[in-house]
């Protein structure tokens, strides 16, 4: 699927035309039609999950726990929640933007749903430019937005067209209030130079860490830690910017990093190989897979799997894996010397996933810290925010009201 | 125990009887490369970390060699340090040589069996720094060899960091005036801006000439789709496109692989674009996560295990990706995210191209 510019421009039109009726929507009806879109995808993409496979690259049971995951945060209660947190600090309406255009990117391919969701929720119709790998999924949530009413159904639309077409780009961002963008900070730069004044919400670049404190490595905890941290790893085949690629671990007398290392691997990353497989890695992905474990084994240890690796080396110098399940153990003696160390990733560092034991310290720690401003979150949570989590240090609603 | 002079001499062996026409036993080969990985190991540290897998010794990435010195000798004992383009010390793979009469050993058979088959010697115009311009290049190192090797005269046409395309027409012109068969050697972006230079001025070369080009592209300049540069460099040089081929190395390598259609323009039968192997080097598409050989004519990354790299490693896993072509092989590029860097680079920077 490719438009042209004057299919774009004229989906534009229609969606922000489809702003005012929208708007004249009570919040709770949209919430309602909302929920109602998200149970209706919820089935379509269980009958398409063969085909949203083959577009996300991710294996079968990967994009059923994905959608499940990510659409269970759409209900009701947390769509009105999320409202109630928004109007707290304000007395007016709500004074939703007249219309959003968002840019995907292909690597997270439940991305499009809390970037599309909140702003249809607070009134604001969407023009989405789907990732040239992947238009499935969006066009099954337009199709469910449809579905469950015609006047949120309306408000947003799906376009496809090549990267870097600026005709199509134009078309995209001319009528938008906002632009939202995900992708490389490439992609993110390229289309900032082009939309001129209209303020921009970048989702560029991003990594994640975890830091995991000695009590959670205790015989105690070891093995929830084991299998929270998999799961972080393994969804969406660590391709997201939530995805950890590095894991901080407390020394500890009784648990060593090697050892923690080895379990992780056979007692997590290993078994979840099996009950969530990671997708086909492409051969590009694995040229640069064979270059990272080869310089893993060579400044530290690996330890692989048939479709995972775990490398523990020292904190620094970082080394960015290739994703695909690739991550490395870095022992530290504590939360000190991993925030210092998270120093280096600056602003790229998206989230931080934290043992509870550790979590409130890391939190308080990272609010401290201006470079950073990532997002904290317990270890298994990491991959599956909530709705009303933020984004890139601003809150999820960022830029849609311009009260 | 195995001495360094004897695996020097089992290698320089292989090498020397196969240009004397010696058929080469590939099982001779394998073993060699089994003691020199077991004799390398012992010797480089980097290398004794990595775990076998499968049946042949482990592969040393060649990002390796961007963040260490891979070599059995000490660093006093360096004679020539090879590194790769780039920018920052990060990005550019460093091979620190001891000795180099296995790399001119290989370089000169390998040349000679599928660049100069038909002439002991030739002209020589070489779109390329000379090694004096640029003493840390393999590539110019090697093409310095040739002109002693195989040149009856050699230009540089590349001098004080610019391609002097006067100096290139002058030489060709007479080259064509003269009718003698010439050789132009270079890089691929040597080439291209070649094309953008020389406007409307072509050349129509002597029967017997022939043209070598080596490196990518590396995302620093215009890129040309390799085919409709082949076109480009025949329409322009007046030479036939089986006569042009693609010489493959690489900083982290001692030996070059080349294209096989200039030999069989020659020799026959012509067979497809592929590139030959030197029968003292394996060069296999591996899997990316078991690292074993692929089948038939997948594509998987390309290791070479390289007979010639005594005093390094001689398992090298690249990161480009490569596919069997009959009893060749095709390398299909780097993969997109691997650092871009080679030989091609250095020239391009000198052209101040970004």
């Amino acid at each position: 699927m490719t438009d042209d510019a004057s299919v774009v421009r004229a989906h534009a039109a229609s969606v922000l035309e489809a702003g005012a009726t929208l708007r004249s929507s009570t919040l709770e009806a949209r919430a309602q039609w909302l929920a109602d879109s998200a149970a209706t995808l919820m089935k379509d993409a269980h009958d398409r999950r063969d085909a949203l496979s083959e577009a996300t690259g991710l294996s079968v049971p990967m994009v059923e726990w994905a959608t499940r995951t990510t659409l269970d945060t759409i209900r009701e209660d947390s769509m009105l929640a999320l409202a109630r947190t928004v109007r707290r600090g304000t007395d007016r309406d709500l004074d939703p933007v007249t219309m959003l255009s968002v840019i995907l990117a292909g690597n997270v391919f439940t991305a499009s749903v809390r970037g599309i969701v909140i702003p249809l929720l607070l009134g604001v119709p969407v023009l989405v430019k789907a990732s040239s790998g992947e238009t499935v999924f969006p066009a099954l949530l337009r199709d469910a937005l449809r579905s469950a009413s015609t006047q949120l159904g309306a408000a947003m639309n799906v376009v496809a067209f090549s990267g870097g077409d600026v005709e199509c780009e134009a078309a995209l961002v001319e009528s938008a209030e906002v632009v939202s963008v995900y992708g490389s900070d490439e992609t993110v730069a390229a289309v900032a130079a082009r939309i001129g004044d209209t303020p921009l919400v970048a989702h560029g670049h991003g990594v994640s860490v975890a830091y995991c404190g000695a009590h959670a490595l205790d015989e105690a905890h070891i093995g929830n830690t084991i299998e929270s941290l998999s799961l972080d790893i393994c969804a969406y085949d660590q391709r997201g910017c939530l995805s950890p690629q590095l894991i901080y671990v407390e020394q500890s007398p009784h648990r060593s990093a090697a050892d923690f290392a080895e379990r992780l691997s056979e007692e997590g990353l290993g078994p979840m190989g099996s009950t969530l497989p990671r997708g086909t890695l492409p051969v590009s992905v694995g040229a640069a897979q064979a270059q990272w474990r080869g310089i893993a084994e060579v400044e530290g240890t690996l330890l692989r799997g048939n479709t995972h690796a775990v490398s523990i080396r020292e904190r620094e110098p970082i080394r960015w894996s290739p994703a695909y399940r690739n991550v490395t153990i870095a022992p530290v003696r504590g939360v000190d010397e991993a925030l210092r160390a998270m120093q280096a990733i600056g602003p790229h560092l998206k989230c931080v996933g934290t043992d509870t034991g550790s979590l409130s310290e890391v939190e308080a720690r990272l609010a401290d810290s201006s470079p950073l401003s990532a997002y904290t979150c317990p270890i298994g949570e990491m991959q599956t925010p909530p709705l009303d989590a933020p984004a890139d240090g601003h809150p999820i609603w960022h830029a849609l009201l311009r009260n | 125990m195995t001495t360094r002079g004897e695996l020097k001499a089992r290698i320089e062996g292989l090498i020397t009887g196969f240009e004397a026409g010696q058929q080469v036993d590939a099982a001779a080969r394998d073993e060699l490369i089994e003691d020199l990985a077991t004799w390398q190991a012992k010797r480089i540290p980097e290398y004794g970390r990595l775990q076998r897998h499968g049946a042949w010794p482990p592969a040393l990435p060649t990002d390796v060699f961007r963040f260490r010195r891979i070599a059995a000798h000490p660093k006093e004992d360096d004679l020539r340090v090879f590194r790769s383009s780039g920018t920052t010390s990060s990005e550019r793979s460093v091979h620190a040589y001891g000795d180099l009469d296995l790399y001119d050993v290989a370089a000169r058979a390998a040349a000679r069996y599928m660049l100069f088959p038909d002439v002991e010697k030739m002209v020589l115009v070489i779109l390329a720094p000379h090694e004096h311009e640029a003493p840390d290049s393999s590539l110019e190192y090697m093409l310095a060899r040739f002109a002693e090797w195989f040149g009856t005269q050699c230009t540089w046409v590349w001098r004080d960091g610019a391609l002097d395309l006067g100096l290139l027409t002058e030489h060709l012109h007479q080259a064509e005036a003269s009718e003698e068969a010439v050789a132009v050697l270079g890089t691929s972006f040597a080439f291209v801006h070649a094309e953008d230079g020389l406007g409307a001025r072509r050349f129509e070369l002597a029967p017997g000439s022939r043209v070598m080009q080596t490196g990518g592209y590396k995302g620093r300049s215009r890129e040309v789709n390799p085919e409709v540069l082949l076109a480009s460099i025949s329409a322009r040089f007046g030479v036939g496109a089986p006569r042009i081929i693609n010489e493959f190395g690489a900083t982290e390598l001692s030996s070059q692989m080349y294209e096989t259609t200039l030999r069989e323009d020659i020799d026959g039968p012509m067979g497809p674009r592929r590139l030959w192997v030197p029968p003292w080097v394996r060069a296999t598409p591996v899997d990316p996560d078991t690292l074993q050989p692929v089948h038939g004519e997948t594509v998987g990354i390309l290791r070479i295990d390289d007979a010639a790299n005594l005093d390094s490693v001689c398992c090298i896993q690249t990161a480009d990706l490569a596919r069997r072509l009959d009893d060749g092989i095709v390398v299909l590029g780097r993969a997109p995210g691997a650092s871009p860097r080679g030989c091609s680079l250095a020239a391009d920077q000198a052209l101040g191209a970004q």
